[in-house]
């Protein structure tokens, strides 16, 4: 679905507050008599805390409150705000309200907290040696998820104990991953007879690290309350989906919640729902009777702030002559942290079986919890730590094969409806909507000039090496059966509501694009409402997981259609006819034949306005969400209202691919890495916004640009304290580390299974960049000179130096 | 004034680091002012020796014993001055850089640590297996001739003990130098485990915080107690009385004379050395003249 | 007493107009003075609250501490310069351009807007144990952190480690050193004190808890540039993760001046080894009157890490600062790729 807006730029309504600092995010916001917070947190791994002594604290001049975890609802044992016994240094344990920051910093200091350490584990196969300590009391690892059962929420995964024996350590010394018995594990097709018949095997470990979220903004939040309403500002990925995890973590009822969060500086999958540590300044609001503004400081944020999980993948995978592959075995163990559980290695489980279609596979993981800090998805979480784990194996397997990078790659690559994953109990396995990646691979490497740059890979001048890299980077691409709600209004104008979050992509406008597309409403006199659930916003998927893009746009296709319809319907009521005889265009309905004979919008929404029922939001659909029908009634009588739940139907599971080249040069006198020139591909369905997709795909590649040559988090592990506590450790990419001329582009073709033909751009990106780069560096030094990341020029120079692999082969957190 | 210097380790738990530095200038003052008090006393008091005339007779009685007698074998003097000049050194790189006079002092303290210790180790075995090991310790066997050397030093003329090879105070000194320089050494030895040396892996993690504490301030607190015994020490070895003891310690032997004059010669014995051709004790053998304590 | 970060504590602050007026300022509150420059890293240990001045003294106002002027035949930087003034001053262009690339390799544009180059010659170790606020032999206490077994020390010292592994983060030091700079200080009696860039600095054998010579209520007031080394051939590399805003996990600078293939004087530095910056004197000795080729790089790179004692994990920076020292010397070979 292209047009006059749908696959052309435009500039979103939010931009120019953004560039000019006008906008205001959670910590802009003040309030008559507000307090600020600050935290205490725990300085230990794991602790319990005995006694506090706040009396210190309370006694100091301006101090007005003090938050602990006895005055936070219970949440049935998952994460709270607060704690009694932190599982990770960091960890929040109390927070003091104060006139400001500087009373409360002070209050800070004078309480004394009675911690007594428990046993903590950083590294997660150190809790899977015989004797090895346990993250919590009650065990460490998370078992796989019960069945889901119909009508009931999706139970908890069992938390379970689980040892290996030191057999299973036997390969540790040689830097293989130990597999003992997994926690979790599928397989379909002969495994053995694949292996039996490949022309090649490799078996290799590779360690991927965890690397902090570190949003430019951070998670800061003000809160007040008014009249039994909380009124928070604060900052989220997704608006809609957030007010109820507020209402929760507070422990009201989500009607009561009134949250505001127009902007968002960035989530990256921390902030998915919004953030447990919301619930501070709501009830110390409460607790104070003044509102109260809690400040995350970069320091907070490295804690609290959520990480990727990080994973020691190790992978036996067979190959034909051909490069075709034969059998894939996939043995991962991952540190969950804290909280969680993550299910990041389950989605590179799946990943890997769609990306590389082996006809046989064996996926077996272990998902363990550790005493670091919490998880959650971050940018591609799963498939990324796959890519990272597998694609240097597929660069080494073409070289041994004497094949091209892009050629192992486009041979096993997905097509069309492609299976993926294990086989359900219906006996068949999942596929995907649809796939173009040989078309997207061919496409990239004319563009990158591919075989120009091989020819020149591997090749020295000076102190100087190139080498090419190639990747494939998959993910979730999008849901269905959320809820539009839109309004023509008698002054002439389209409102679109959007419960969708602001956090950069630009999806929670484009999907009013679409609305206005069907509607032929120019887009000057398109209002779109966002960002504040007493706007009335409709039910919304989650700003995660490459979704909105999809899932909005068919919601709003299906809302838009809706408003066409009554449109046609009230057009037919008022002049004659069936409804079928109209249609819309120009700000108006008309008569197919008689284009002349018609009514404006505004003569429209007034007609809904007095018809009522259906036309104007009295009379809801029945099948919308009870938030979006709420929404819907308070909205009712403003204009004709479409409204509609995604109704349409999908055959298999969305997924996007991006396909990222790159070419790095490596000086092996230093072993510093530049990247020379990156190119990412999106097959990404059809194109709605052609500029926010291509900052989208470089985006996201540069957070997996910055995955591969230095990005990490490291924790101490005497003490269990993460080191990575500000950006200059933890290492985020800046603008210099990227090509001056880094590429992007999409297929544009449209995804079959959905009207709009769009699907999800954002994460597939971060595991093709992390691969592709990765991919190059040891086409430029040789395939086994690393296996972790990032590849740092200590490791390159190491390796080159003595010949072999020197770095720390299992270590995590390093 | 604080005693102990506390920080806290990574878990906001509160652990000692050392002792504070103003024990160094407490330990200072403290052996200053004794030397002092000691010099100003001597300056006024009659130390009762033993009457010039019942040396003389003495002398005559027992003219058999050689005019030197052997005080100090040469390998227990070489201990000695090895010891003293680590000693020094310790004090001198550990208090030094104190005070504020900088260099790199490190890695001249643990190899002085460690000369130390050597010597430590070679003269308990030189002692116990060479020399008499039991005549430089104190036991309760001592406190009569502890008696009779206060009234002699209250200026009375008193029957009793007098001392055997070493003098009670020489006894009592060593034994208060054992009991610190042990302690320096033991918790030095300890410590070395937090520095690089070619050794063994720098490991500061091989006790617990706590444990680390204590070691230091130990090691801290028999450092500061060393700085005031070793001015003690240089203070008798330089008091004129006591130069003949002192020069001991040079030469090895002291005179016949200062041998009947200072010591109760049945609880230090001399013997004749058992020489293949001893027909006069006065031969001109290689040990003429020399006679050896009893073993 | 709970630990909080990033919340500065309240002081008292000074902003004086003078040199006088400021020592004076630091000799009323002694040890619980603090000299602030640009403040990028005093802010660091100020909002941390690990250091807790009583009194601030900004030196921002005071003129006399600014700008770049001619002096006999050289220059004088004051050391409230920025390191932007220094980038873009015509004479460091003209005479001293390793000075520049010295300078332009440091932190981020933003930050060398405010930072000063007396500040980034005398700014504090760079090791996270030590910048968490953790008990260290550099903070007072009597335990090395990152020199332990399990200890994560990618970024800490191979050379002249004492006790303390830190290492010495100034991007400029290297080339002060081997432009023979001359650092004046103002001395707390008010007396003036010039000592080479080489001797500014001192290693945790000398003293484990300071950087440079300057003693407490001592200022570095400028940085003489002398004639010596004045448009002598220069080569200066800073080796770091990311190309902006990152810390050297080693740099080298190097001064020259050849007499046809002949090396006739050379001086030549490194930082990102050591908790000084090192000037290697063994290299220089064996360098000069040799040819300048591979050859002679080779022999003095060797006997530039010869007593390199690296940790568990920092191994790579023995090769690292061979081979930047081998650059140094010879030069590095341009690659003909266009893009």
């Amino acid at each position: 679905m292209a047009g006059t807006l749908v696959g052309r730029n435009y500039t979103p309504p939010d931009l120019v507050a953004k560039v000019t600092g006008r906008a205001k995010y959670a910590e802009d916001f003040r309030a008559e008599g507000m307090l600020f917070t600050k935290l205490l947190l725990s300085p230990m791994p794991h602790a319990r805390v005995r006694d506090i002594d706040t009396s210190a604290a309370l006694s100091l001049p301006g101090v007005r409150a003090i938050l602990t975890a006895y005055d936070l609802p219970d949440l049935d044992g998952q994460e709270r705000a607060l704690t009694n016994e932190p599982r990770y240094a960091g960890e929040p344990i109390l927070a003091v309200a104060a006139v400001d920051e500087l009373t409360a910093a002070d209050a800070v200091e004078r309480i004394q907290v009675d911690l007594e350490p428990l046993p903590f584990v950083t590294n997660a196969l150190d809790t899977l040696r015989p004797g090895g300590p346990n993250p919590r009391l009650d065990g460490n690892v998370w078992g796989p998820p019960p069945p889901p059962r119909e009508g009931a929420p999706p139970a908890a995964p069992p938390f379970e104990t689980l040892k290996w024996t030191t057999e299973d350590f036997a390969e540790e010394a040689q830097g293989r991953l130990p597999m003992g018995k997994p926690a979790e594990e599928w397989s379909y097709g002969d495994l053995e007879g694949g292996f039996a018949a490949s022309a090649l095997v490799l078996d290799e470990t590779f360690v991927v690290q965890s690397t902090g979220h570190h949003p430019m903004e951070t998670r800061s939040a003000m809160a007040y309350w008014r009249n039994g309403k909380l009124f928070i500002h604060a900052s989220t990925q997704s608006v809609a989906q957030t007010r109820g995890n507020i209402a929760r973590w507070v422990g009201i009822a989500p009607e009561d919640v009134i949250l505001i969060c127009e902007y968002t500086g960035g989530g990256f999958g921390s902030k998915g729902g919004g953030a447990v540590s919301m619930s501070i300044p709501a009830l110390l609001a409460r607790k104070a009777n003044a509102p109260v503004m809690m400040r995350i400081t970069r320091e907070d944020e490295s804690y609290i702030g959520r990480a990727r999980t990080n994973m020691t993948g190790r992978v036996k995978i067979g190959f034909a002559k051909d490069g075709r592959i034969t059998a894939l075995d996939f043995f991962i163990v991952q540190d969950t942290g804290a909280y969680g559980p993550l299910g990041d290695h389950r989605s590179a489980g799946n990943a890997a079986s769609l990306i590389y279609q082996p006809p046989a596979m064996r996926w077996r993981a272990v998902n363990v919890a550790t005493n670091t800090p919490p998880r959650s998805q971050q940018r591609s979480p799963g498939p990324m730590q796959g890519n990272g784990i597998i694609e240097p194996v597929m660069t080494k397997a073409a070289k041994q094969l004497g094949l091209d990078q892009v050629a192992i790659r486009r041979i096993n690559s997905p097509e069309g409806k492609a299976p993926f994953g294990p086989v359900l109990p219906s006996g068949r396995r999942n596929h995907v909507t649809s796939a173009f990646v040989k078309e997207a691979l061919d496409r990239g490497a004319a563009l990158f000039d591919w075989e120009e740059r091989k020819a020149r890979a591997g090749k020295r001048q000076g102190s100087k090496v190139r080498g090419v890299g190639v990747a494939v980077g998959p993910h979730g691409a999008g849901s269905i059966g959320y809820d539009s709600i839109m309004t023509i209004r008698p002054d002439g104008r389209l409102y679109v509501q959007s419960g969708a979050g602001n956090l950069g992509t630009h999806s929670m406008i484009d999907l009013a694009r679409v609305a206005a597309e069907i509607l032929d409403v120019p887009w000057e006199k398109v209002e779109v409402v966002w960002g504040d659930t007493g706007k009335h916003l409709p039910w919304t998927c989650l700003s995660v997981g490459s979704q909105t893009t999809h899932a909005m746009t068919r919601a709003n296709h299906a809302g838009a259609m809706d408003a066409r319809r009554k449109l046609q319907e009230i057009a037919a009521r008022d002049l004659g006819g069936s409804p079928e005889d109209y249609t819309v265009g120009r700000e108006r309905v008309y008569r197919r034949d008689a284009p002349s004979r018609g009514l404006t919008y505004v003569q429209a929404a007034r007609r809904a306005i007095e018809l009522g029922g259906r036309y104007d939001g009295h009379d809801l659909p029945g099948d919308i969400n009870p938030m979006t029908r709420a929404s819907a009634t308070a909205l009712a009588g403003l204009g004709l209202m479409g409204v509609a739940k995604d109704n349409y139907g999908r055959d298999g599971v969305t997924y996007s691919f991006v396909i990222g080249f790159a070419e790095v040069e490596v000086d092996i006198e230093t072993g510093s890495v530049r990247v020379v020139d990156y190119l990412g591909i999106g097959d990404v369905g059809t194109v709605v916004n052609p500029r926010s997709l291509l900052a989208q795909i470089k985006g996201g590649s540069c957070l997996g640009i910055a995955h591969a040559l230095f990005q990490k988090s490291v924790v101490e592990p005497r003490y269990g304290v993460s080191l990575t506590d500000r950006f200059h450790y933890s290492k985020p990419l800046t603008i210099l580390d990227v090509p001056r001329q880094m590429q992007a582009d999409a297929l544009d073709l449209p995804d079959p299974e959905t009207p709009v033909g769009a699907r999800g751009v954002g994460e597939p990106p971060v595991g093709a960049a992390y691969g592709a780069v990765m991919s190059a560096i040891a086409d430029a030094v040789g395939e086994d000179v690393f296996r972790r990341a990032p590849v740092t020029s200590d490791i390159i120079l190491m390796s080159l130096e003595h010949g072999r692999r020197m770095h720390e082969p299992l270590r995590m957190h390093v | 004034m604080d005693i102990l210097t506390w920080g806290r380790n990574p878990w906001d738990q509160p652990v000692l680091t050392h002792i504070s530095w103003n024990l160094l200038w407490a330990a200072l003052f403290a052996g200053l002012a004794f030397l002092v008090a000691h010099a100003s006393y001597m300056i006024f008091s009659a130390h009762r020796k033993r009457h010039a005339a019942e040396t003389d007779a003495m002398e005559i009685a027992r003219a058999d014993l050689p005019d030197r007698i052997v005080r100090h074998s040469l390998p227990a003097r070489l201990f000695h001055w090895l010891m003293a000049a680590a000693m020094f050194t310790l004090l001198i790189t550990a208090f030094l850089p104190v005070v504020g006079l900088r260099f790199p002092w490190v890695t001249w303290h643990w190899i002085a640590g460690l000369t130390l210790t050597g010597s430590i180790l070679f003269h308990i075995i030189h002692a116990t297996v060479w020399l008499d090991f039991w005549s430089i310790w104190v036991g309760p066997r001592d406190l009569p001739e502890l008696r009779a050397e206060l009234l002699r030093d209250l200026g009375h003329d008193v029957p009793g003990p007098r001392p055997g090879k070493y003098p009670l105070g020489n006894r009592l000194y060593h034994l208060a130098i054992v009991v610190v320089a042990l302690v320096a050494v033991v918790t030095g030895l300890c410590m070395m485990v937090r520095i690089r040396t070619p050794f063994f892996t720098r490991n500061p993690y091989l006790f617990s915080d706590t444990t680390w504490g204590v070691t230091y301030v130990d090691h801290g607190l028999a450092g500061v107690t060393l700085v005031g015994l070793v001015i003690a020490h240089v203070y008798f070895a330089a008091r004129p009385e006591k130069w003949w003891i002192t020069k001991a310690m040079i030469l090895g032997w002291i005179t016949r004379r200062q041998y009947l004059e200072h010591h109760d010669p049945d609880r230090w014995a001399v013997r004749q050395l058992p020489t293949p051709n001893s027909a006069t004790p006065n031969s001109t053998t290689p040990n003429s003249g020399l006679a050896s304590p009893t073993l | 007493m709970a630990v909080i970060r990033d919340v500065m504590p309240a002081f008292e602050l000074f902003q004086p107009t003078s040199v006088e007026a400021a020592q004076a300022v630091l000799d009323r509150y002694g040890a619980g003075a603090w000299v602030l420059a640009g403040g990028l890293d005093s802010l660091d240990w100020l909002k941390d609250r690990i250091r807790r001045p009583q009194a601030v003294v900004d030196l921002g106002a005071i003129a006399e501490l600014k700008g770049i002027r001619e002096r006999d035949g050289g220059l004088e930087i004051g050391a409230m310069t920025t390191l932007t003034e220094v980038v873009r001053h015509p004479g460091v262009r003209e005479r001293y351009a390793i000075l520049l690339e010295a300078a332009e390799a440091a932190a981020s544009p933003q930050i060398r807007n405010q930072a000063t180059i007396g500040g980034n010659v005398s700014q504090d170790a760079r090791c996270w144990y030590y910048r968490a606020g953790w008990p260290c032999y550099r903070a007072g206490g009597n335990i090395c952190y990152a020199d332990t077994p399990d200890a994560i020390n990618r970024e800490h010292a191979i050379l002249g480690a004492d006790r303390c592994v830190a290492v010495n983060p100034s991007d400029t030091a290297p080339a002060l050193i081997v432009l023979d700079a001359q650092m004046v200080i103002r001395t707390a009696g008010g007396g003036e004190r010039v000592v080479s860039a080489e001797d500014y600095f001192v290693g945790p054998g000398i003293d484990i808890t300071r950087m440079t010579v300057l003693e407490p209520g001592a200022l570095l007031t400028a940085i003489r540039l002398p004639r010596t080394w004045a448009g002598a051939q220069f080569y200066f590399e800073k080796i770091r993760d990311r190309q902006v805003w990152d810390f050297a996990l080693v740099s080298v600078a190097s001064a020259m001046t050849t007499s046809g293939s002949t090396i006739e004087r050379i001086r030549i530095a490194v930082n990102g080894v050591a908790a000084r910056p090192l000037r290697l004197r063994a290299v220089e000795a064996v360098a000069e009157g040799r040819p300048r080729n591979e050859a002679t790089a080779v022999v003095a790179a060797n006997l530039a890490v010869e007593g390199a004692q690296p940790l568990g994990f920092n191994a790579y920076k023995v090769p690292l600062m061979r081979n930047l020292v081998k650059r140094a010397i010879r030069g590095v070979e341009a690659a003909a790729w266009t893009s």
